[in-house]
């Protein structure tokens, strides 16, 4: 699955750590995340929507069409 | 390297990663040490001329104090410190667990009647639980390396 969790993280200037740190993660999982080899679990893909302050659909993409 | 350089500012986000290394580092330690302290007294109490290896159970002697006490680290490090250890991972590192759970599962599902077939085809000695015990332990961490590699 898609996503914008880097260049959300980017745009922030949060390093991997920081991001792990704020959604009480490992950063091997928001690298894994990031690098679309991990999809996460529904709870923290809204830690992340609510993190970055937006609807998931604008952070995850799964291919569908809308 | 985890500990932060006095003049070094962290997010509050790098401070709580720094929290959870040093939780995992200290997990590993006490895992080790609980991992040597049952070596090291097993192999150096060991009053008996039997072997866990070869299933020789009727000769295998401990202390018995010694035997309670190790079975007090045994909980602890196959019971309490997992237990403790699954609260702490995410669900990244929890699907590593669960492949590595399933690899050690089906290996022993698998492993023993083969080897209980080897047996009786005179290929192998007969089953023993310290074997099938082996072989739940050696490829559980074999598919947790896989996992850890692949994912």
């Amino acid at each position: 699955m898609k996503n914008r969790l880097k260049v959300l993280r980017a745009e922030r200037d949060w390093s991997q750590a920081e991001l792990a740190g704020r959604l009480d993660v490992s950063r091997q999982a928001v690298n894994a995340i990031e690098t679309g080899k991990h999809d996460p679990s529904l709870p923290l893909a809204f830690r992340i929507a609510r993190l970055f302050d937006m609807r998931i659909e604008e952070i995850f993409d799964n291919g569908d069409p809308a | 390297m985890i500990w932060n350089s006095k003049d070094e500012v962290l997010g509050p986000g790098e401070t709580r990663t720094r929290q959870r290394q040093r939780r995992q580092i200290f997990y590993i330690g006490v895992a080790a040490l609980f991992g040597g302290v049952i070596g090291f007294s097993t192999g150096f109490f060991d009053e008996g001329t039997g072997s866990l290896f070869s299933g020789d159970w009727e000769n295998i002697k401990l202390p018995p104090a010694l035997a309670l006490g190790l079975v007090v680290l045994l909980l602890g490090g196959f019971l309490v410190l997992p237990l403790w250890g699954f609260r702490m991972i995410d669900d990244y590192k929890r699907e590593h667990n669960f492949i590595g759970f399933t690899g050690g599962c089906v290996s022993v599902l698998a492993g023993y009647p083969i080897w209980a077939v080897l047996y009786a085809g005179g290929f192998a000695p007969p089953p023993h639980a310290f074997g099938i015990f082996g072989i739940a332990y050696v490829s559980m961490i074999l598919a947790f390396l896989y996992a850890r590699w692949r994912l």
